[in-house]
């Protein structure tokens, strides 16, 4: 008799160093980490003109990101500025999301508790990786041009603006526009992260409630469900490098764009 | 009611009618994409690509809700 798994939304802590405790779903991503690691090394040494087939999906990979963010960007020299941080989120993404897949992973059990755990499936890495993008996004602006990035937030402009009576309540409506968009860049990142959260745990939950229901169904039934996640997992990784470089470009754009008061 | 009940009966229709919003929004999503790749084949890769982030924004709605009560199952 199957049993259904047992689902907990915190992953299971493993060991400590100090009064740091390693849970299991860290040891995964310190997992994909060194593969991504040992990958890249791998590629670059056997670097030649003539592309090896490591370095063709490479190169692949690094030039489809590339072109997204150059048309994100609207210029090369802002993309290639920006390019190493995004594709490392990206690749770093893709290997975390399917860790898992690598076989007899999962069977890995120390004291009852299995030793790794998608660890994107952790609330702890995408709330990191989502507080990254979104400071990072208001850093640079506020480097280009401090005054220009608050005033698109506390709008004091728009009272200078206001030449009869007619405009206050123009004025006002704009002021306080301003300021729900401070609360528009904390959805941000709310929403940056809860989406490849809840993705990623959405994908295992229903694949170990599919394998637990019966006997029968723990052999060919979760193959769909799989697939599923795999392709969730791959579509995740590239829309939070696309929506981090989105951030990063709107918060530039809109320093570089607003009009002068 | 007891509460147990209370609490998986929120869950799920938390669940439920959270869903029914971005179902509706990826179908015509999907759709429209399809029938735009349809008029213009050249454009389709670029179009692949938007779809795929429209998608996924359009999905965030359904990642609340089942947020929201995967809070009411396993925190509260």
């Amino acid at each position: 008799m199957a049993s259904l798994p047992d689902i907990s939304l915190p992953s299971s802590p493993i060991f400590e160093i100090g009064a740091l405790t390693v849970t299991n779903s860290m040891v995964a991503a310190f997992a994909s980490m060194l593969i991504i690691i040992v990958f890249a090394f791998w590629v670059r040494r056997g670097a030649t003109l003539f592309p090896t087939r490591s370095q063709m999906i490479a190169e692949m990979l690094m030039e489809f990101m590339l072109e997204k963010m150059q048309v994100i960007f609207g210029s090369e020299k802002e993309a290639r500025r920006f390019f190493p941080l995004i594709f490392t989120i990206f690749i770093f993404l893709m290997f975390a999301n399917q860790f898992t897949l690598i076989p007899f992973v999962q069977s890995v059990v120390i004291e009852g508790k299995p030793l790794f755990r998608t660890a994107t499936s952790d609330y702890s890495l995408p709330i990191a990786l989502g507080l990254l993008l979104v400071i990072l996004s208001h850093l640079v602006a506020l480097t280009r041009s401090p005054l220009r990035h608050i005033s698109n937030f506390i709008k004091l402009d728009v009272f200078f603006k206001i030449r009869s009576f007619k405009d206050i309540p123009q004025a006002l409506m704009d002021f306080f526009l301003g300021l729900l968009d401070i609360i528009g860049e904390l959805a941000k990142l709310v929403s940056i992260s809860t989406r490849l959260f809840g993705n990623m745990f959405a994908g295992e939950v229903v694949v170990g409630i599919v394998a637990g229901l019966m006997f029968a169904t723990q052999f060919v039934v979760p193959i769909p469900f799989i697939a599923l996640s795999i392709l969730s997992g791959f579509v995740q990784a590239f829309v939070f490098a696309l929506l981090g470089t989105i951030y990063i470009a709107s918060a530039v754009q809109g320093v570089e764009s607003s009009p002068k008061t | 009611m007891d509460v147990e009940a209370a609490r998986l009966i929120a869950a799920g229709f938390c669940m439920a009618i959270g869903a029914i919003g971005s179902g509706l929004g990826e179908g015509f999503i999907g759709g429209k994409a399809l029938e735009a790749m349809a008029r213009n084949p050249q454009m389709s890769d670029k179009l692949f690509t938007n779809m795929i982030v429209a998608i996924a924004l359009a999905e965030s709605t359904a990642i609340y809700s089942l947020v929201v009560s995967l809070i009411i199952l396993f925190v509260i």
